[in-house]
């Protein structure tokens, strides 16, 4: 079975830092790997140091404009297929995909239907499946990708920032998707408010699986934007990450 | 069965993905070039038959193969027996993707000349080491799943040179085998497929597939609603018999009327396939096109989900959608899917192309092929008409078709039609309608389009004139059947 393990929260919390460095720590490890950035900014292939924009979203477009182009009988679920694994980046050690642009006004039902089915069986093929997700939680009502065993919520040092996880683990009930485990990193961490964070999260009922402090290294990157996945080894973020690993069992 | 390979052969290995880092060899795909094709060989061919079981290779094995490297594929197949006609190739080659699939270790997507095959280092390491065991194993799935294939022999090509040399011929079967699909139509066949995708948000929406009419959305055709009822009969796309012939102009069938009434929880009894007015097909949300009839010309216009401007009534695509939409048969108003335009039955039962009288400029591109040629130029876009006015003086200069119905029209008709509790012929408006001249402002529902009634009962028709002048051509009176 493959774990699937999403990881969401506010914009600007770094959500997609905190699934590169995931995906890096991943990247050696005996798992097979599948990274997904289902956010339709595309910020992971950037922070991954990917060069490939293909998505998933191209390949929808590709369906709906070419479709009557097609020769009539031809089976459109194994074009489908075919072209989605076109569009997966296989990089050293983990592959890639990428959701991309949202729909266009179109009719994508029929599209939809067949996706759910095939990116369904794609994500057996792996150990795990890694979920970038967008800010909100809207995408998991399209149920491309359904059942969920680990929904991460990344915050940032503020308590207003735990809130927002409450509401989202709150939220996790009323979803269709099913959620089995909701966790908790707090991101940008410093020594001053990592202890009050602690405590608040306790308050709130919310397990805190990681404080990834603020690194320059990372600040740094961002700036430059050079992949954040090369980020060195022993960076006190990405320690962190290996315990946060540790504690997630992978 | 499977001890003479050194792999394992089951359809659960079907979804199995052989990734970069695991692969052996990659054949064929979008890097390189391909082809896959059965050929039906007559039985009693005398200078090349099929020689049963025989395994041809031209180019390199898997053996001589770099590990990590791309090479082109092709895999032709010739079949014979008693059952094997031409018309069953591509229902063969298709099943080539699933036998493959089974073979562990081996990963095949997508048809014909878009085939990707990938070969696992595990596979290989087991004893795959010739592509004369992926040939055999795939030959004996043919013939025992499929077993009117009495003989049937392989050729495999892995040589560039001689995979492009064939791949010409390859192109003309297939061009030629589209040919023929493309010529079948509702008459051919007894199935036809329905689909609720839509049924979320408009519950009593039927959406009929046929070869002459395509899911209103445009992404389902027959063959996809034959494809998938196979797979899951459950699923959203499913079977509907065709039943008894009603009209087969107009395109009623009583296996689709049974499905109509269960579909639209008894919302509505009778759809008739190719008509406009009178018990249209039901209308989603989905359809790329809505056609929407306009009284003062008596003819309809077509306007697609892309084209942002108003239509001639002074309507925009988003507004008459609106009407339209939900799952309901409306008067005067129907959606469907841009290949329905491609259809030699296009709302038949209702002129067909002689009523249409605007459709934006780039739809009428894309299905330029399709408007027949003495309609072409006379059919006016938002280039020639913008509003009523410059549609009807087009119509008449250009001298539309739907000018002859104006004016068997103008013939004076003063008439006045009692009892009409039992018609179910709808009547194009005549002159004792009044038109509303700036329909833009009226709700389409109050619009004058002619009202079907469905008031079905069996009391006959009675119709009286005063004071009439009636001059008809030619007029056709037929018994209910």
């Amino acid at each position: 079975m493959t774990r699937v393990i999403a990881i969401t929260g506010k914009g600007g919390t770094g959500k997609t830092a905190i699934t590169t460095l995931l995906i890096k720590y991943l990247q050696n490890s005996n798992n097979t790997t599948l990274a997904v950035d289902a956010d339709p900014d595309t910020n992971l292939p950037e922070t991954l140091g990917s060069e490939d924009e293909r998505t998933v979203g191209d390949v929808r477009e590709f369906m709906l404009n070419e479709r009557d182009n097609l020769p009539p009988d031809s089976n459109k679920e194994s074009i489908l297929e075919s072209k989605l694994f076109e569009v997966i980046n296989e990089m050293s050690g983990y592959d890639l995909l990428v959701m991309g642009r949202p729909e266009g006004p179109g009719c994508y039902c029929y599209i939809n239907n067949l996706l759910r089915g095939i990116l369904d069986r794609l994500i057996e093929n792996y150990d795990l499946a890694i979920l970038d997700t967008a800010a909100g939680l809207e995408h998991f009502s399209r149920k491309l990708i359904h059942d969920i065993d680990d929904l991460i919520v990344v915050t940032d040092g503020s308590r207003r920032g735990l809130r927002t996880a409450e509401r989202i683990r709150d939220l996790v009930d009323e979803l269709e998707t099913k959620v089995s485990n909701v966790y908790v990193i707090a991101n940008k961490v410093n020594e001053s408010n990592k202890e009050t964070l602690e405590k608040t999260a306790k308050e709130l009922g919310l397990e805190l699986i990681g404080t990834v402090p603020q690194d320059e290294e990372i600040a740094e990157r961002d700036l430059t934007g050079s992949p954040l996945f090369e980020i060195s080894d022993n960076s006190a973020a990405f320690n962190e990450m290996k315990k946060i690993a540790a504690r997630l069992k992978i | 069965m499977t001890n003479e390979f050194p792999f394992e052969i089951s359809p659960m290995f079907e979804g199995e993905r052989v990734r970069k880092d695991d692969m052996y060899v990659e054949l064929a795909g979008p890097k390189s070039k391909g082809f896959e094709l059965v050929r039906s060989v007559d039985p009693d061919e005398s200078i090349n038959p099929v020689d049963d079981g025989k395994f041809t290779l031209i180019g390199p094995d898997i053996a001589d193969m770099e590990e990590g490297g791309r090479y082109p594929l092709a895999m032709i197949y010739r079949i014979s027996g008693e059952l094997v006609e031409g018309d069953l190739e591509s229902i063969v080659e298709r099943r080539n993707h699933d036998f493959q699939n089974y073979i562990q270790g081996v990963m095949h997507l997508n048809q014909r000349y878009d085939i990707w095959l990938r070969i696992s280092k595990e596979a290989v390491n087991k004893g795959l080491d010739t592509l004369e065991h992926i040939a055999r194993a795939t030959m004996m799935l043919f013939k025992s799943e499929l077993p009117f294939i009495e003989n049937i022999e392989a050729i495999y090509i892995t040589d560039m040179a001689e995979v492009e040399k064939e791949l010409d011929d390859a192109f003309a079967i297939y061009e030629a085998r589209d040919e023929r699909t493309r010529d079948l139509h509702d008459e051919d066949v007894d199935t036809f497929y329905g689909c609720t995708l839509c049924q979320s948000f408009a519950p009593t929406n039927v959406c009929v597939i046929t070869p002459d009419r395509v899911a209103l959305c445009g992404a389902i055709n027959w063959f996809d609603g034959r494809a998938a009822a196979k797979v899951d009969p459950e699923g959203p796309q499913f079977p509907i018999e065709k039943g008894e012939v009603i009209d087969e102009f107009s395109g009623e069938y009583s296996g689709v009327n049974e499905k109509a009434k269960s579909l639209s929880s008894g919302e509505y009894e009778r759809i008739k396939l190719h008509s406009f007015f009178e018990y249209p097909h039901t209308s989603c949300g989905c359809f790329e096109v809505v056609g929407f009839y306009i009284p003062e010309v008596d003819g309809i216009g077509w306007i697609d989900r892309d084209f942002l401007g108003n239509a001639p009534n002074g309507l925009p695509f988003s507004t008459m959608a609106g009407q339209t939409g939900g799952g309901k048969q409306v008067a005067g108003f129907l959606g469907v899917g841009i290949s329905y335009f491609r259809s030699p039955k296009f709302i038949q039962a209702d002129g067909g192309w002689d009523r249409v009288v605007w459709m934006p400029k780039h739809l009428k591109d894309k299905v330029r092929d399709s408007i027949p040629e003495d309609i072409v130029d006379k059919l006016p876009t938002e280039e020639e008409a913008t509003d009523i006015n410059s549609l009807e003086s087009f119509l008449k200069d250009k001298n539309h078709p739907i000018i002859e119905r104006w004016e068997s029209e103008e013939e004076e008709v003063e008439g006045e039609v009692e009892d009409t509790s039992g018609m179910t012929q709808t009547q194009s408006p005549a002159t004792g309608y009044q038109y509303q001249q700036n329909a833009g402002l009226v709700p389409p529902s109050q619009m004058n389009a002619p009202q079907p009634s469905y008031n079905n009962s069996s009391s006959g028709v009675k119709i009286s004139f005063k004071n009439a002048k009636i001059s008809i051509d030619k007029l056709i009176i037929r018994k209910k059947e």
